[in-house]
């Protein structure tokens, strides 16, 4: 499968979530911090492939459901098998629908057979 | 930040019935008593208030004319009308009148108490941050020309004040009776302060000409002239710094979960525990990428029996609580 085909499934795997009002965006790290997909509503000022995560990843070991708060939004961090999918939203999101959402995608982030691994679509800093 | 609720009927039985009704809320909300709408006035000159509860028909000044005082003289104070007179065409005319809520008498304490608490979270909805400097918060407001309306309780001397903005242009200030240049440069002189803030803001008449900036450095020197002596240098933190008490805050918390949640709350235990400093450090520095502002709090599943609440501090504050517990009800109640 090719890179924009594999983008654009992973596009629409993660629609309804990014169809909720206030979610800013998505990112999909693999375990050792690569960003393996990301997709936001707009542009950010930042690229996060342009920042090392695999610290933040490392913190996130053991917890299967992480609910980041902070004074202007908050980041919803759920573990896949592939991985820790990361959303960004505003405060006033309804946190039980972002939560149903990510069940019902759970089953669909899975490890692809072999040969059909995800790769980073997003070189590191540097790399 | 407790709220001040005034409740303004002419039935003192009624009055002193609610206020004892409303005492499990303390933690959420303070209670103001006024028999009619000319006592109520007073009361809203004295006092910073957050929400209006009345009676319609009273002596003196009844409801409907408290109501319309209201809406012209502080705009930002939602009404909520209680009246044992109740008809559709009252409840309309209330409602146009710019009352948030319309409950007819006989009522359950538990329904107003719900609606109050509601309202009052909307104060809220923006956000809120503890032990700031004002004056370099709101120049953070100015440079991102927002429009929101914020309360600020002044962390030495309980002193409450509120403030209105219009894309980053201070419209108007209040604190007790003064309003205007007055009563910013009053609050622009508070060292720390706890502060919420409410998206949107219901004032449109701009009372205060002058940029933030002077009125910011007016007030620095008038404080200088006031205090000569040194002037503790200010610090933006997030949460409140668990402090020299760290016993008495917690158990603080855990009374204010147990009281707003109940026994459902599933709180287990609540400590300080250095081993999550570094995790934490971590986790807000993803909140910094993305301009997130200050990391208030964590909840994190671990998918076993225990849950983790962590909030960021000089040593992590740990809440553990069952799996099962009605998170975003405690996240919420930690929040205010």
């Amino acid at each position: 499968m090719s890179v924009s085909n594999c983008m654009e499934r992973m596009r629409e795997r993660f629609k309804d979530i990014l169809r909720t009002d206030g979610v800013s965006g998505v990112m999909l790290f693999s375990f050792n911090g690569d960003l393996i997909f990301k997709e936001f509503k707009s542009s950010v000022n930042e690229e996060p492939e342009s920042r090392d995560w695999s610290l933040f990843i490392e913190s996130l070991e053991g917890m299967r459901e992480t609910d980041l708060i902070f004074e202007k939004g908050r980041i919803y961090i759920r573990k896949t098998e592939i991985g820790y999918m990361v959303i960004l939203m505003a405060l006033f999101v309804p946190i039980a629908m972002i939560r149903l959402n990510c069940d019902i995608l759970l089953p669909s982030l899975k490890p692809a057979k072999s040969g059909k691994k995800f790769g980073r679509f997003f070189k590191k800093k540097g790399g | 930040m407790i709220k001040n609720v005034l409740l303004v009927d002419d039935d003192t039985e009624m009055l002193h019935a609610l206020r004892e009704g409303f005492k499990k809320y303390q933690e959420s909300f303070a209670v103001l008593l006024a028999e009619d709408g000319l006592q109520a006035l007073k009361r809203l000159k004295q006092n910073i208030i957050s929400l209006v509860v009345t009676d319609l028909k009273m002596p003196n000044m009844d409801g409907f004319e408290l109501l319309a005082h209201i809406m012209e003289h502080y705009p930002d104070i939602p009404v909520i009308i209680i009246t044992g007179y109740s008809t559709p065409e009252m409840e309309q005319l209330a409602r146009k009148g710019g009352a948030v809520g319309y409950i007819a008498k006989p009522f359950l304490i538990e329904n107003l108490a719900r609606q109050i608490l509601t309202t009052l979270r909307r104060e809220s909805e923006g956000g809120t941050l503890h032990n700031v400097s004002s004056g370099m918060f709101l120049q953070l407001i100015e440079m991102e020309q927002k429009t929101c309306t914020i309360r600020l309780e002044e962390k030495s001397g309980g002193k409450k004040g509120i403030l209105f903005f219009s894309d980053g242009e201070l419209l108007d200030a209040r604190v007790n009776n003064m309003q205007g240049e007055s009563a910013a440069h009053e609050i622009f002189s508070w060292d720390a302060v706890n502060l919420s803030i409410q998206n949107g803001c219901a004032l449109k008449e701009n009372k205060i000409q002058s940029d933030l900036q002077p009125l910011i450095l007016e007030a620095m020197r008038r404080k200088d002239e006031e205090e000569p002596e040194e002037v503790p240098e200010s610090v933006m933190e997030q949460i409140e710094p668990i402090g020299e008490e760290p016993a008495d805050r917690l158990k603080r918390l855990k009374l204010r979960i147990e009281q707003e949640i109940g026994p459902q709350c599933g709180l287990e235990d609540l400590y300080q525990d250095e081993f999550w400093d570094s995790r934490v450090a971590q986790l807000s520095k993803a909140g910094e990428f993305f301009h997130l502002g200050g990391f208030t709090l964590a909840y994190i599943d671990k998918g076993d029996a225990h849950d983790y609440i962590l909030m960021p501090g000089q040593k992590t504050t740990v809440i553990t609580v069952d799996s099962k517990c009605p998170r975003d009800k405690i996240l919420r109640v930690i929040s205010e």
